[in-house]
């Protein structure tokens, strides 16, 4: 039988400081610190520290009696009889107090504000594990002697179960998500997420990530965080992902680098798709151009709807929008353009040519963002396709990179020193 | 173009790295920091510019210091000394970062009210409307497209370098000043050599800049770029408050010209834009104001939630983030209530806003320099031991001075025992 009793309930700071007695009453010193092994689910308290800088340490079984007033021992106090620090054994006041937790899901930051102890006996042997994490206001106030202010307050307690384990002194504490929980989110979410982290938390996130879960968050970025990320990225990595990327995104990024950087990263990625990347990369920021993506759906015109709709199901993962089918002849010129209703609605035998509508709208690579964003707002498009003069198509410019440029990030402004980052990257956003 | 393109691209990584220094330094040289030097070299002539040029080489350690442990953990200032030293010193330091920067921005709206005086505009219509833009703008987002004229306004402050070439100064008399070490044990003299130092280092410019090296994810690796952008950051800081002594000094003391407001550095300049000095004086106020009007408050809400764990960021609701809009507003409300306060003189305002600064310096300073030589947490680069001995002497310093100032406020014949003991 797993049968336990419990011998007391603590709050960690209530207990510092309280004075040590032994079993003829000699005050042998204080409650200076605890130090716990963190092995299993809950952290349990080796022994308790008596004195500044010694690490012999008073175990726990030693305790006879517990309170908020003293603590006494069952035997004299004897150096024999204490135990010592082992390697992965942390103090708690020194390294779990006050550390920030931080949530990966709704990545609310708080703090260690205070811990609550409880103290068992389980087949005959005393322990005292850590239950819970204190982060409310209540225990705020606790810690500065103030808790009588908030004694309406209900206390706010997150029990250990949910944190996972320290991987070294200095670092945060981080509650536990299973892997498959993280990939449930929208890479939206996760996107932000991401951009919140520092440097060094970033790196080994993106790391446990697969490429389509990173390249899904990393198309929700704004450009600053994405040449960050790529740029401290291991560099066979970055070419992956670069090559997954829609083209038009990897040489936004790509011409942020330096160029040898960029020449390094573009050496690593199939040649064809660097290929794609580098053409978008000669068209000056901020053109139709440079907006444009070139992973569009195009048809010879002669094709039946069905041969399309057949064919469609092998290009749509590719492509960046599908509701567009666009019809050119062999030398790509731009002929025509259906939509996938129209095509979907289609008798199965007639051809694009009959179908497709040939008065179309267009716009040139050098093209700026404001008349782009003119054009698919007047047309009420989806996507515009980008021509160069003799009427080739070279890509499309879809409405969601329009969006992006025209709807002010506000998220930038998110962080403590907003004011200095933005503006003096010389990113020109 | 690729080629323009990657040229600017290099430039701008140079600029990515080399900012927060120089943020810091330009947002240091605000409405307080002007009137302070103005009213130095007014009253002193060239006296101070000693304190001043000692004052600067600690802003550089002092920033150098802070910058170096944001690249080193990647952590915040008031993160660190959570962690390192619990709830009730972080309450300590949380309230007097408080006070400083509540001080500071109440400075910061009497240098918008004072620009606005200039044009004949009444501080109670210009304050509410700059305080409530600041307010709004931020909280909307807009801010990034009204920062940019304010920057630019702030630039008009380097014309006291071309007016003080103009009023071309007795310069070996100046250079001798600059380091000719001048004291006096007088209360004013000794609230403004505390003034002086309150301006060029302030704690929440040490929050600042180290939140900034944080957030902009320089490692210790990049490290190298960041300690010239500190040092140019200080070096910028002293040429501006430079040259405001010496030609407010050169114009006002020289001429006995007493100055009585703030509105009166605005003469220096006369030799550069004659009859638009006050004009161009008030466009250089209102930029700098303005500047450090936005960033204050929001820095104060952050390094408040960062400490005590609470839920921050502009743009969440207030509802989700009720302490930070707290905080960030209350700062807003009181500084530019103090401001607007019947009655009380602006210059006071902003000139002990820079002494109450420098009393609570000493404090964050000695957070900061036990946080940057503890080897857990900096490691192999943790402070050298020289450095710790700049470091605590300046601290100590300071606090002597401080304690000085007390002494001379409160009893000012016991103070001249003293000093006449000592033999000055």
């Amino acid at each position: 039988m797993n049968e336990f009793k419990l011998l007391g309930e603590f709050y960690f700071c209530q207990l510092l400081n309280k004075p040590i007695y032994d079993k003829s009453g000699r005050n042998i010193g204080k409650i200076c610190d605890m130090a716990v092994r963190w092995d299993g689910i809950y952290p349990q308290i080796v022994g308790i520290q008596h004195a500044k800088k010694v690490h012999e340490l008073i175990p726990i079984d030693q305790i006879e009696s517990c309170s908020y007033k003293e603590v006494r021992l069952k035997e004299n106090f004897d150096r024999e009889k204490t135990v010592t620090l082992h390697d992965t054994d942390i103090y708690i006041s020194r390294w779990l107090l006050d550390k920030q937790i931080i949530d990966l899901k709704g990545s609310k930051i708080v703090r260690v504000n205070d811990i609550t102890l409880s103290w068992i006996m389980q087949e005959d042997l005393q322990r005292m594990v850590l239950v819970a994490v204190d982060i409310g206001v209540r225990g705020l106030f606790r810690r500065l002697g103030l808790e009588f202010l908030f004694k309406n307050y209900k206390n706010n307690l997150l029990g250990w179960q949910y944190i996972k384990p320290l991987e070294s002194w200095n670092s945060s504490l981080q509650l536990n998500h299973e892997k498959q929980q993280l990939s449930e989110l929208h890479p939206a979410d996760m996107a932000d997420l991401i951009e919140e982290m520092d440097y060094k938390r970033r790196a080994s996130f993106i790391d446990h990530l697969d490429d389509q879960q990173a390249i899904d968050a990393l198309a929700e970025m704004d450009l600053e965080a994405q040449v960050e990320i790529i740029e401290q990225m291991d560099e066979q990595r970055a070419s992956d992902l670069l090559e997954e990327m829609a083209p038009d995104e990897a040489a936004d990024i790509l011409v942020e680098l330096t160029a040898e950087k960029s020449e390094g990263l573009l050496k690593l990625m199939e040649v064809d798709d660097a290929e794609d990347v580098r053409e978008l990369m000669q068209y000056p920021e901020d053109t139709a151009g440079a907006l444009m993506t070139t992973e569009y759906i195009a048809f010879s015109a002669e094709l039946t709807p069905e041969d399309v709709i057949n064919q469609l199901r092998k290009l749509a993962p590719e492509a960046e929008t599908i509701y567009y089918l666009y019809v050119i002849d062999q030398e790509e010129h731009l002929q025509g353009v259906l939509s996938l209703r129209e095509l979907i609605v289609a008798s199965p035998s007639s051809t694009l040519r009959e179908l497709m509508h040939t008065k179309l709208v267009t716009v040139q690579p050098e093209d700026d963002h404001q008349r782009v964003a003119e054009v698919i707002n007047k047309y009420g498009l989806l996507a515009v396709p980008v021509v160069d003069e003799q009427g080739i198509i070279l890509g499309i410019v879809t409405v969601d990179d329009i969006l992006d440029i025209l709807v002010p990030d506000r998220g930038k402004l998110d962080t403590y020193s907003w004011f200095a980052l933005s503006k003096w990257g010389g990113r020109g956003r | 173009m690729n080629m323009i393109k990657n040229t600017r691209t290099r430039l701008g990584l140079f600029l990515a790295v080399m900012g927060p220094g120089v943020v810091t330094a330009f947002a240091d040289n605000d409405a307080g920091g002007i009137a302070t030097y103005a009213a130095a070299g007014a009253k002193y002539g060239y006296g101070l510019l000693f304190t001043l040029l000692i004052s600067t080489i600690c802003l550089a350690i002092a920033q150098e210091i802070s910058a170096r442990t944001g690249a080193v953990t990647g952590r915040g200032l008031s993160d660190l000394i959570r962690e390192l030293f619990g709830v009730k010193w972080t309450f300590f330091a949380m309230i007097v970062l408080l006070i400083a920067n509540i001080g500071t921005t109440a400075s910061e709206f009497s240098g918008i009210a004072t620009s606005f005086e200039i044009f004949g505009v009444s501080k109670f219509i210009a304050v509410p409307i700059m305080g409530l833009l600041v307010w709004w703008s931020v909280l909307k987002g807009s801010y990034s497209r009204i920062e940019k004229v304010f920057f630019v306004l702030c630039a008009t402050f380097l014309s006291y370098i071309v007016s003080g070439f103009i009023i071309n100064p007795p310069w070996e008399q100046v250079l001798l000043a600059s380091v000719t070490p001048t004291f006096a044990s007088d209360a004013d003299f000794l609230m403004m050599a505390i003034g002086l130092i309150g301006t060029t280092i302030t704690p929440w410019g040490q929050f600042y800049i180290q939140a900034a090296v944080v957030d902009k994810g320089i490692t210790a690796k990049d490290y190298k770029y960041t300690f010239w952008d500190v040092m140019l950051g200080a070096f910028f800081t002293w040429v501006i408050a430079f040259f405001v002594i010496v030609a407010t000094a050169a114009t006002l003391n020289a001429n006995n010209i007493s100055i009585t407001t703030v509105k009166d550095a605005a003469i220096a300049l006369k030799p550069l834009a004659g009859q638009y000095a006050s004009t161009l004086f008030s466009f250089g106020l209102l930029g700098a104001s303005m500047l450090a009007a936005f960033i204050l408050p929001l820095s104060t809400a952050y390094a408040v939630c960062e400490a005590f764990g609470f839920e921050s960021g502009v743009s969440k609701s207030s509802k989700e983030a009720p302490v930070f809009f707290g905080v960030y507003t209350m700062t807003i409300v009181f500084g530019a209530a103090i401001a607007m306060w019947p009655g009380i003189s602006l210059d006071l305002v902003m000139l002990a806003s820079q002494v109450v600064n420098g009393v609570l310096l000493p404090p964050i300073l000695i957070f900061m320099v036990l946080i940057a030589s503890n080897g857990s947490v900096m490691g192999k680069y943790k402070n050298a031991t020289w450095y710790n001995v700049v470091a605590w002497t300046f601290t100590v310093v300071l606090i002597i001075l401080t304690l000085l100032l007390l002494l001379s406020t409160v009893a000012p014949a016991f103070m001249e025992f003293l000093m006449g003991l000592i033999g000055l």
